[in-house]
């Protein structure tokens, strides 16, 4: 459902992505994960149409995101880290907005709407204006927007800032639903436990490169192998981002 | 519904929801509209006199409105095209919903067109709104009736779509040549530039020399020269042969100029936007890279220091942080180009000043003219106060907190903006009197006063730019430009304004009294300190009074934030 291949984005001289590929199957819910400034916000905005790879493509559902961008949007939606929200809309009109934006028709709008406002706990709030939501409320708001149109992909960039644990609970309960009704759910995130938790398969960047990848049993044995480590995925993700450390240290000596 | 209508409706709703469900007051909403009115009525009031003065010159009457209109509608297309280009910067590529319309379905024509509207929305209104009344008081005037207002309506928007297109088209060259963050810097010294080389033009030019029909070879030549536009090229000039055919009920092929202002408005949004098609993702990419680094420069922390020196640690550290934060902000520190070429300009006037074929003692004259002076410059510190003093609260913005919750009180900080911003405008303020009163050559007891009354002045008008900026902050601002125009900035200038009328009418008295004994006398006469130390009194009690209530009722309100 997602393709990468060899993806690179450099800023100047910098390389924030470098060569990267993954594939990602239909109902799959795919952690990303990496440390600050490892290049997974980069990689995701590439995937958006939002920023223009340097060299690479990405595919989602088989459409080009350069070349063949507004059908490749039509059937994801994105859930920034940093979201944007118009302040003096209402969280309803908003909705309406990113709706009609998506081509959902008047009828099935209104249904749905209602409907995502009542799963995330927003429908008494849904006429307030969005200045006065909290930054929980924004943020449920924002995926709302995300699932107006049902989309075939969610690409999600750290979901749970924010959010206290009951809504972390929702969206995390959320994510399962969709990927069990077929929705492909592209996770980035710092959290380890939330990735632990739901993700079937796991992807770790660091400095642009993806260091390792696969399900949670292959990623312990890729940082067991070397070095001996076991436990849960924390101490995992730890190994291998040091033994990356290391190895450029090696190779800068 | 059409994706252009769609990408409007966020504008619109904001618009509605701001007005309606707004927290701002009615009364607020009712002295803006006031305000808004008062000045309709006096531009359109002031224009249409010297219209009518205009008039009486026989024969040369519509030829001087005429070379009036030309004036003023081609200040207005370079105003626009200045707005335009920096507000298709941001509309295009630097606005906070970028992220969001481009992870959406949307064409790029939809949003090329959709943005297009907004910005040529967003750089017109305020030149709309100054046109209107000059419209009106040419309509009323001339006797153009209801024809004038069918042609403004067909003709306007086209004005305004065309340097709107042009501003869209070269944003998108520029940023597809190189990083967005560092355009709006440059675009703000194109602009500069620009203004400066139009305003000296206009200056030495010597616009006076048109009433000087002696400069000319003969009468006809002059009368034809007067009913020519200078730039045959421009759209103004377009606009105004348009208009000049209603109003002066010239005999101007208006089909010809509508249509070639018709032509333009349509072909230059349609290049615009192929342009757009070409470039645009690859400008967005790049307009999303950081900025450069840029050098420290060693000898300039120096300096800050040495100049620091005087003031308290604390005060000394929010005063470096301030100063290092405007001299890196090419946006704010550019605009002393412009100030400096005002100064030139405003000092040049009084060397050009035709005073020795005044009828009245040349003694006599040159304090009148000084005394004018005073209340002048004291309003040219006043708008600097307005774009410097009052947002120096309010450029904290959402680091305000910091200073919130840092072991300093809300007193230190304000006297610490206060003395920032007092000491270039009390220098600016004191050269501009001395040398306009060397230029006047002024008696010896009109200089003192003079250089008395803007050093108190210069508190005065310092102390309502912090104390009104820290009453009405705005910490969430998008754009430092839009602190000074918002509704405190408009309350600021009024009392600014009203604080200078009443020190300037308080030393009039003396200069009054000195001056029209000299004219009586016919001479000129000695020094009369007993005359000027009452007012000078006065004004200093004045100025204490000011001083303390902006600043205590900026305080007070600063301290109202924590509750």
């Amino acid at each position: 459902m997602i393709q990468i291949t060899n993806l690179s984005k450099h800023y100047g001289q910098l390389p924030a992505v470098d060569n990267l590929s993954i594939d990602v199957a239909a109902g799959e819910i795919f952690g990303f994960l990496g440390p600050n400034g490892a290049g997974k916000t980069t990689t995701i905005r590439c995937m958006m149409g939002i920023l223009k790879a340097t060299t690479g493509q990405v595919l989602l559902d088989g459409h080009d995101v350069v070349n063949d961008a507004q059908r490749a949007k039509a059937i994801s939606g994105f859930i920034p880290d940093r979201p944007f929200i118009y302040e003096k809309l209402s969280g309803r009109e908003f909705l309406n907005f990113i709706g009609k934006l998506h081509r959902v028709d008047a009828a099935r709008l209104s249904k749905r709407i209602a409907e995502l406002l009542e799963l995330l706990e927003l429908t008494p709030w849904q006429d307030e204006l969005v200045e006065s939501y909290s930054h929980g409320m924004k943020q449920r708001l924002v995926v709302c927007g995300a699932l107006i149109h049902q989309p075939k992909i969610l690409v999600v960039d750290e979901p749970m800032v924010g959010m206290d644990p009951k809504g972390a609970r929702t969206l995390k309960d959320l994510f399962r639903a969709l990927a069990q009704s077929g929705t492909t759910v592209f996770l980035s995130t710092h959290s380890i436990a939330v990735a632990e938790e739901i993700c079937h398969r796991i992807g770790i960047i660091r400095k642009g490169r993806l260091i390792a990848c696969g399900d949670m049993a292959e990623i312990h044995r890729q940082a067991s192998a070397n070095n001996g480590v076991n436990g849960n995925l924390e101490s995992a993700f730890l190994e291998l981002t040091r033994e990356a450390e290391g190895e450029e240290r090696v190779r800068d000596s | 519904m059409p994706t252009i209508l769609l990408l409007l409706t966020p504008t619109w709703l904001t618009w509605k929801n701001s007005f309606f469900r707004g927290a701002h007051s009615w009364t607020r909403r009712v002295s803006l509209v006031l305000l808004a009115f008062g000045f309709w009525i006096g531009t359109y009031l002031v224009l249409r006199r010297v219209l009518r003065y205009f008039e009486t010159v026989h024969e040369l009457g519509p030829a001087l409105a005429y070379q009036l209109l030309l004036i003023i509608l081609l200040t207005f297309l370079s105003m626009l095209l200045f707005s335009n280009l920096v507000a298709a910067l941001s509309t295009f590529f630097l606005a906070r919903d970028l992220d969001l319309i481009h992870s959406t379905p949307v064409a790029p024509s939809g949003f090329f067109f959709a943005r297009l509207v907004t910005t040529t929305i967003n750089s017109s209104w305020m030149v709309l709104f100054f046109s209107l009344p000059i419209f009106a008081a040419y309509g009323s005037v001339f006797g153009a009736g209801v024809q004038l207002y069918f042609w403004l309506a067909l003709i306007l928007p086209l004005f305004l779509l065309i340097p709107a297109a042009i501003g869209a088209l070269v944003t998108h060259i520029l940023v597809y040549a190189m990083p967005a963050k560092r355009i709006r810097d440059l675009l703000f010294f194109i602009g500069l530039f620009a203004f400066l080389v139009m305003y000296f033009l206009f200056r030495f030019s010597q616009p006076e020399r048109l009433v000087q029909p002696e400069s000319f070879g003969n009468f006809m030549q002059f009368l034809s020269a007067m009913e020519t536009p200078s730039s045959p090229y421009l759209p103004s000039s377009w606009l105004a042969e348009i208009l000049a055919g209603t109003l002066f009920k010239r005999d101007t092929d208006q089909g010809f100029f509508f249509a070639l202002l018709a032509s333009y408005a349509m072909f230059l949004p349609l290049a615009a936007s192929w342009c757009s098609s070409a470039v645009y993702l690859d400008g967005w990419s790049k307009a999303q890279e950081s900025r450069q680094g840029r050098r420290k420069l060693v000898w300039l922390d120096r300096l800050l220091d040495l100049i620091t020196q005087p003031f308290p640690a604390i005060t000394r550290a929010l005063m470096l942080k301030d100063i290092k934060t405007f001299l890196r902000d090419t946006t704010q520190w550019s605009q002393l180009f412009l100030l400096a070429a005002l100064i030139v300009v405003y000092l040049y006037n009084f060397k050009v000043l035709p005073l020795d074929r005044s009828p009245m003692p040349a003694g006599t004259i040159r304090t009148i003219v000084s005394f004018a002076n005073l209340g002048l410059a004291g309003f040219v510190l006043s708008a600097i106060a307005i774009r410097f003093a009052f947002p120096a609260v309010s450029l904290e913005g959402k680091a305000f907190w910091l200073l919130q919750t840092a072991p300093i009180s809300l007193r230190t900080l304000l006297w610490s903006k206060f003395w920032l911003s007092f000491v270039p405008l009390l220098l600016l303020g004191e050269v501009l009197i001395l040398c306009s009163n060397l230029l006047l050559k002024v008696p010896g007891w009109m200089m003192t006063l003079s250089l008395i009354t803007m050093f108190l002045m210069t508190f005065g008008i310092a102390a309502i730019g912090v104390g009104l900026g820290a009453l009405y902050p705005n910490f969430n601002y998008e754009n430092a430009a839009e602190i000074p125009t918002s509704f405190g900035g408009a309350v600021c200038m009024i009392f600014s304004i009203g604080f200078i009328a009443v020190t300037v009418m308080i030393v009039a008295w003396p200069i009054y009294t000195l001056a029209m004994s000299a004219f009586h006398r016919g001479r000129a006469f000695l020094p009369e300190y007993s005359v000027i130390a009452p007012s000078l009194l006065i004004v200093l009690a004045l100025t204490v009074i000011t001083v303390v209530s902006a600043l205590r009722v900026g305080i007070k309100n600063l301290e109202r934030l924590k509750d």
